[in-house]
């Protein structure tokens, strides 16, 4: 039985010998490992970079309250980013999947056309869903574009949902029955934290509804103020970090039903134009327009 | 001698929806590029594609190019021989262009006058040293629906190679013999793990399953039959007929295990997308909880087919059964190893629309609306909620006035002001291609009539998500009238309404997809009778009477379109809709009278005066009424005559929509015409006798295209 962590182990160990340097997760709340600077700023521009890492995941929408076997408000991915994007990286992928015990003969591997978007953050790739007997385990990404930036050359970003990889190795139906580690369950480590996040998501707080939304409002303005602040102080790794708040703000207002569709479409830009100027910064090119204008 | 031409192209899996395409260009682009290089095929080209590869194979292509004949123009002779005959500087510059002496040009007469010209013979190069420009030029002409950059790069004018996906391997073989050809790669990305792609002999076997040695090994391969080979060996099965039947005998025999069937024809998408997603097709069995089977099955189905693309298992009575099966891409040593897997996605899916299920109902459709006002439809033309209102007020005017059934309005209204509901429920935010589906199905969770629960349930019909043929009279029972006035309404409200907001429809642009959403405005009108009982030939203006003028000449546009689809020709097609106001269920029953008519001798010999009669009747000033007095010439008032007699008969017969005995009687009228235009002048120098003779034929051309334009019949060897 291969727990949650040997799972994390036989990752990293795999990639490390296979030239990634192992970071560690960005402490920002985000929604995806896309997001930590280490693969949307990293994958711009010539250098060559591989790393691997750990990111927990926020998505607020998806929240359940710790009763749905499959949905998580914060589930765990593990990070690959090769630039460039090595021939072989299938191969290599395969068999970063038999490193973690899985037998590719008795299974059905397929990679399924999955092209990966993420319209905040202005960057989009060609690739597959890996389907392991009909269930994803990892989003295979050629990376196209990022901060509205075409990329040369080109990365390969590997998202694997360690949740549901490990559901698969375990066997198991329930997240929360995963093992952990020897003894330990998932629900033991993470079960009052998705309830209480689930709540407070939801806007289940002793708050009025509308001051609930309007105080995230707030922060999401006051993010967006300061991440412009630091980017115009040329400081572009803080204004990352408090692009990401935004971002995460605008994720909260959407699940606690805070904003309406034409409204939703105009934070996503808003984000959009903030991510795009801090890539531009840091590859070193002038924003073509002053920022100011994107938060009139 | 002719040898065997043999190009695999490795990729990295490709799209499924993409391999039938790109296996048609294949094949069209090698034709192509072996004509315009000048090798002569000695057999035809054949194309094969899988997820990994895309084959061409041609057993005998010529062993050299034709030598090409070039004929290369110089200046004129007057102005390349001075008096004294010798060449001017104007012609010692050709010829050294050309590469020879001024003695090896020649002379040609043209129109112009007579010209130097130098004779080239070139001489057709070896099939190998040419075919590199064969394979660079298809790496190119391939087009994608989406291309991806990948660092690669050709030695052409053009640089940068994109492609459908990356490129790993090329196999390319000129009888037996590896023809050279590099894909470089890009500066800032080659290295030691990023390399130019050389073509080779060698090819690759299935990804997992080998029957000797390690899966994935190379395989070295001297031709296409033992290419063929090698690949049956390493578990790849080339051709996609092959790999359909295939899934088909193996989904066959799964099912009657299992005491079922698999609905084979309604799934036939299914099964040709699913031998594009594999080499090596097994069918697996899994099963589902019992209590699942209590979801309606158009959600059980959805879950199953489009989400998994597995195949649900039905009874002999065509229930479903907790049953479904999985095309798989191996030779399963353990069935149920695999069979597990799928059953816990498949479970986790069915527990999720379970509870959509049950939280939905909680909220019945008509509370919905309020919701609605948060869905932006269109900024110029308000949120659902406003779209909903404006289809409630046009069904029911429809159902009563234009369908003339206003027993049916109620209904008709009802089910078109609930028809958006379901785009806030849960389910359809989940499963999108269910809108009007659930909305139709909550309905009858809450008893609302057939009438209109049926009406939601099918209203995107005839377009739907999937599926893109109206619901049978069958399905609808007693919902037909209020359905089409749904289907109708809210179509009509998305056309009209978009291009009266502005919104254009191009050639290559069309983000709304109003094409489509006027088909189905014409489809509904075209087969009312059949898909209601009801005999109306309707019109866009009683069904829009206040829609922008650009709306009819687009509904024409789709008329036309529909009946070609249906297999009229051409000129019947646009003899059928001449009139910019026609109803396309009357130009449907025109086009098929013509159809039936435009062989009859009389008719076709009227066609041809018709013409005659339309261009000579254009000559007139005004459509004013003929001035009988005027025309005493014995074919002139026989042909008087002729109209006045059949005039009420051709009317008669158009209303009670009998088309053909509408051009039996106008087919009638061709010995008058005959004889007036063998007797009688008509541009007369007398202006009255020549004004009344222009208005007969003006009353005549009017007459005639009320209902067709039979002038387009005209055949073609007049």
């Amino acid at each position: 039985m291969v727990t949650l962590q040997q799972l994390i182990f036989k990752l990293s160990e795999f990639w490390s010998t296979h030239g990634c340097l192992l970071q560690q997760p960005l402490d920002v709340e985000m929604g995806a490992g896309t997001m930590h600077a280490e693969t949307f700023l990293r994958v711009l521009g010539p250098e060559p970079w591989s790393v691997a890492y750990v990111q927990p995941s926020r998505r607020p929408a998806d929240g359940r309250f710790g009763e749905n076997p499959n949905r998580l408000f914060k589930h765990h991915q593990f990070q690959v980013i090769l630039k460039p994007a090595p021939d072989e990286v299938q191969q290599l992928y395969l068999q970063s999947l038999e490193a973690c015990g899985i037998d590719l003969r008795a299974h059905d591997v397929r990679f399924e056309e999955d092209n990966w978007e993420s319209p905040t953050l202005g960057a989009w790739g060609i690739g597959w869903q890996i389907l392991f007997d009909g269930q994803e385990i990892t989003q295979f990404t050629y990376f196209q574009q990022a901060g509205g930036i075409d990329l040369s050359p080109i990365s390969v970003e590997l998202t694997y949902g360690l949740e549901r990889l490990a559901m698969a190795l375990q066997d198991v139906d329930d997240v929360f029955d995963l093992e952990w580690a020897n003894g330990v369950k998932y629900r033991d480590v993470r079960h009052r934290d998705e309830v209480e996040q689930s709540k407070y998501a939801f806007g289940q707080i002793d708050m009025p509804r509308a001051e609930f939304t309007a105080l995230h409002r707030t922060f999401f303005d006051q993010y967006y103020r300061l991440a412009e602040t630091l980017l115009a102080s040329g400081l572009v790794l803080p204004a990352h970090e408090y692009c990401l708040k935004c971002s995460h703000m605008f994720n909260l207002l959407d699940a606690s039903g805070g904003v309406g569709v034409t409204e939703r479409m105009a934070y996503i830009l808003r984000v959009r134009q903030l991510a795009v100027a801090i890539a531009k910064a840091w590859i070193g090119e002038k924003p073509e327009e002053p920022l100011a204008a994107a938060s009139a | 001698m002719d040898r065997e031409l043999l190009i695999e192209i490795g990729v990295e899996e490709l799209p499924a929806a993409w391999l039938p395409g790109l296996t048609r260009q294949l094949h069209d682009r090698v034709q192509a590029r072996l004509k315009e290089l000048r090798i002569a095929p000695g057999a035809p080209v054949e194309s094969y594609g899988t997820p990994r590869r895309l084959t061409a194979h041609v057993a005998r292509i010529a062993e050299r190019q034709e030598d090409l004949e070039e004929e290369i123009s110089g200046p004129p002779v007057s102005a390349a021989i001075d008096k004294d005959g010798r060449p001017t500087p104007a012609a010692l510059g050709f010829a050294k262009k050309q590469g020879v002496g001024f003695e090896a040009l020649g002379r040609k007469q043209t129109p112009r006058g007579e010209y130097l010209v130098f004779r080239n013979h070139v001489r057709g190069k070896s099939a190998v040293d040419a075919l590199p420009d064969l394979m660079s030029g298809l790496l190119r002409d391939l087009s994608f629906p989406k291309q991806m950059h990948w660092d690669a790069v050709l030695d052409d004018a053009r640089g940068e190679l994109p492609f459908g996906r990356a490129i790993r391997w090329l196999l390319f073989l000129y009888g037996g013999r590896v023809v050279p050809f590099t894909i470089g790669r890009a500066a800032n990305a080659a290295g030691p793990l990023v390399q130019d792609v050389e073509s080779g002999a060698l090819t690759y076997g299935h990804r997992f399953l080998a029957t000797s040695g390690r899966a994935g090994r190379s395989i070295k391969v001297r031709s296409f039959d033992e290419y063929q080979a090698r690949l049956k060996e390493h578990f790849v099965v080339l051709d996609h007929t092959e790999r359909r039947e295939r899934i088909v005998r193996s989904l066959e025999l799964h099912a009657r295990r299992l005491g079922g069937r698999v609905q084979l024809k309604e799934h036939a998408t299914l099964i040709e997308e699913v031998a594009d997603l594999v080499e090596f097709p097994a069918v697996v069995a899994g099963f589902f909880d019992l209590a699942f089977l209590a979801l309606p099955e158009e959600v059980l189905v959805t879950t199953l087919v489009h989400h998994q693309h597995y195949f649900p298992v039905v009874s002999d009575r065509g229930e479903l059964k907790q049953a479904f099966l999985a095309v798989v891409n191996t030779q399963p040593q353990d069935e149920r190893l695999i069979a597990k897997n799928t059953e816990r996605v498949v479970t986790a899916r069915l527990r999720d629309a379970r509870f959509f299920w049950e939280s939905d109902r909680r909220i019945p459709l008509e509370s919905r609306l309020e919701r609605l006002h948060t869905l932006l439809f269109h900024k110029k033309l308000g949120s659902y909620r406003d779209k909903a209102e404006r289809i409630e007020r046009v069904a029911q005017r429809i159902a009563s006035e234009a369908f003339g059934v206003p027993t049916e309005a109620e209904h008709a209204a009802k089910a078109a002001r609930l028809a958006k509901a379901d785009l806030t429920s849960d389910m359809v935010f989940e499963f999108p291609e269910l809108q009007g589906t659930m909305g139709g199905i909550y309905a009858r969770e809450q008893r609302l009539p057939e009438q209109v629960w049926k009406a939601i349930y099918f209203h995107y019909l005839p377009i739907g998500v999937e599926s893109d043929a109206p619901p049978s009279r069958e399905q609808l029972g007693a919902a037909s009238v209020s359905w089409a006035a749904v289907s109708l309404a809210d179509k009509l409200d998305t056309v009209v309404g978009l291009l009266g907001a502005g919104e254009k429809v191009t050639g290559s642009r069309d983000p709304y997809g109003l094409r489509r959403q006027m088909h189905g405005i014409v489809r509904v009108l075209m087969d009312l009778p059949e898909l209601t009982g009801l005999n109306r030939e309707l019109d866009l203006s009683q069904l829009a009477p206040d829609a922008h003028a650009d709306v009819a000449g687009f509904a024409v546009e789709r008329v036309r379109y529909a009946l070609e689809q249906r297999g009229f020709p051409i000129e019947v097609v646009r003899a059928a809709t001449a009139s910019l106001a026609i109803s396309p269920l009357r130009a449907r029953r025109v086009a098929e009278a013509l159809q039936a008519m435009r062989t009859s001798a009389d008719f076709q010999a009227l066609a041809v005066l018709f013409k005659r009669v339309k261009n000579i009747a254009r000559e007139g000033k005004d459509d004013g009424p003929v001035d009988r007095t005027a025309l005493g010439e014995p074919a002139e008032t026989a042909l008087v005559g002729e109209l006045d007699r059949r005039r009420s008969r051709i009317a008669e017969a158009t209303d009670g929509a009998d088309y053909k005995r509408a051009f039996v009687e106008i087919a009638g009228l061709r010995p008058a015409v005959d004889r007036f235009f063998l007797e009688v002048f008509v541009m007369a120098d007398d202006a009255r006798t020549r004004s009344a003779r222009l208005a007969l034929m003006a009353e005549l051309r009017d007459l005639i295209l009320q209902i067709a334009d039979i002038s387009e019949i005209v055949p073609q060897t007049e």
